[in-house]
């Protein structure tokens, strides 16, 4: 048997006295709340892009709705949706990387797509890295698409431009969903998890 | 109206995963979004911003209606107990108070849209202030249930499944 190099002291105990039961300074995680913002700003840039393409199809219908509308409206909303996304997204990960560094996940957990732990955090860590890089290349691609290739053209972006955002949707969702995890199934940040991995009565510690 | 649903899983849900906290990301970013954009159009007097803005506040008024729904049935799922339950009642106070609100300024906003795109009023702007902050306050009343109460997370449904909450 190989002799283990894990040390008896867990490394987070250090910071004991300036962590709350959530293991984190604070009583509620930062980054799941700049994940709003990620997420929602990226769809909705790439869905009113989509709109703005299709423009000649649905004018009619918003015609019917007495809604006015122009093309460079939708595009405009493709913009800087994702301009603000770009921005909010450093945080997103910067935040993620924190609170991940004191992250205690509940031992003997599988998650219910057949990951532990570790493996969970691996992941969702560096997909978030290449997400944000995603979301800056993209970003970088559309100011080119805006304010150079496509300057004077109706439809404002590629359709190859819409078909990568597309694909990033279910790219997200999937990272979301090992966000989700780390937090409902490993307890990540969650004080009544926490409590309860320790053998604490929630009716005295939570009352 | 349990037997309508599928059955419930270790999070105590139908499905995978609470699905209301995915729908908010489009009624939390949207809505303060829209009041961000407002505030900068006015600043830097860039009137397609208010254009952005628009849209944005029409998409977080529907989706808030989406939420709504997911939201009623995970909290019937959601077996708050001590504080929680509190703070629950208080979110779903507040959120379906909140559908309202954004109905409201929505409708507003259309009809000055229609009148001149390129200028908002001032009490429009603090109208949207009054929204961001109330969107604050049901954020945290929302993440106090998940982040300190542990609700639909799989140690807390256990917990409360072996009868220890």
């Amino acid at each position: 048997m190989a002799p283990s190099v894990l040390q008896a002291e867990v490394p987070i105990q250090q910071l004991g006295d300036w962590l709350g039961p959530n293991d984190l300074p604070y009583s509620l995680p930062i980054h799941p709340n700049l994940v709003h913002f990620t997420i929602g700003l990226f769809v909705i840039a790439i869905a009113f892009d989509v709109v703005g393409a299709l423009y000649p199809i649905e004018k009619r219908v918003f015609r019917f709705l007495a809604l006015p509308i122009t093309r460079a409206g939708f595009h405009d909303v493709g913009w800087y949706n994702l301009l603000a996304c770009a921005i909010v997204s450093f945080f997103t990960v910067a935040t993620g990387f924190f609170e991940m560094l004191l992250a205690v996940p509940l031992p003997g957990v599988t998650s219910s797509i057949g990951l532990q732990s570790m493996e969970t955090m691996l992941w969702h860590g560096v997909g978030g890295v290449a997400i944000l890089l995603a979301i800056i290349a993209m970003t970088v691609w559309r100011g080119y698409q805006r304010f150079l290739w496509r300057r004077d053209m109706g439809r404002q972006v590629q359709w190859l431009y819409l078909l990568v955002g597309l694909a990033l949707f279910l790219v997200i969702g999937l990272h979301g969903t090992l966000g989700a995890e780390l937090a409902a199934e490993f307890g990540v940040h969650i004080t009544a998890d926490q409590l309860l991995a320790h053998g604490a009565d929630l009716r005295d510690a939570l009352p | 109206m349990q037997q309508l649903l599928p059955a419930l899983n270790d999070h105590n849900l139908p499905w995978m995963d609470t699905i209301h906290p995915i729908v908010v990301h489009f009624v939390i970013a949207m809505a303060v979004i829209s009041v961000v954009f407002d505030l900068i159009g006015v600043v830097l007097r860039r009137p397609n911003l208010f254009e952005v803005s628009f849209w944005n506040l029409l998409f977080a008024t529907g989706a808030i209606f989406v939420a709504i729904i997911f939201g009623q049935v995970e909290a019937g799922l959601a077996d708050p107990y001590g504080a929680s339950r509190t703070i629950l009642n208080l979110h779903s106070t507040l959120g379906w108070s909140l559908a309202g609100i954004l109905s409201v300024l929505t409708g507003w906003r259309y009809v000055l849209r229609n009148r001149d795109p390129e200028t908002l009023p001032l009490p429009f702007l603090a109208a949207g202030g009054v929204l961001a902050a109330l969107v604050v306050v049901q954020v945290t009343l929302g993440n106090q249930l998940i982040w300190v109460y542990g609700l639909h997370t799989v140690p807390v449904v256990a917990a409360e499944r072996a009868g220890l909450i």
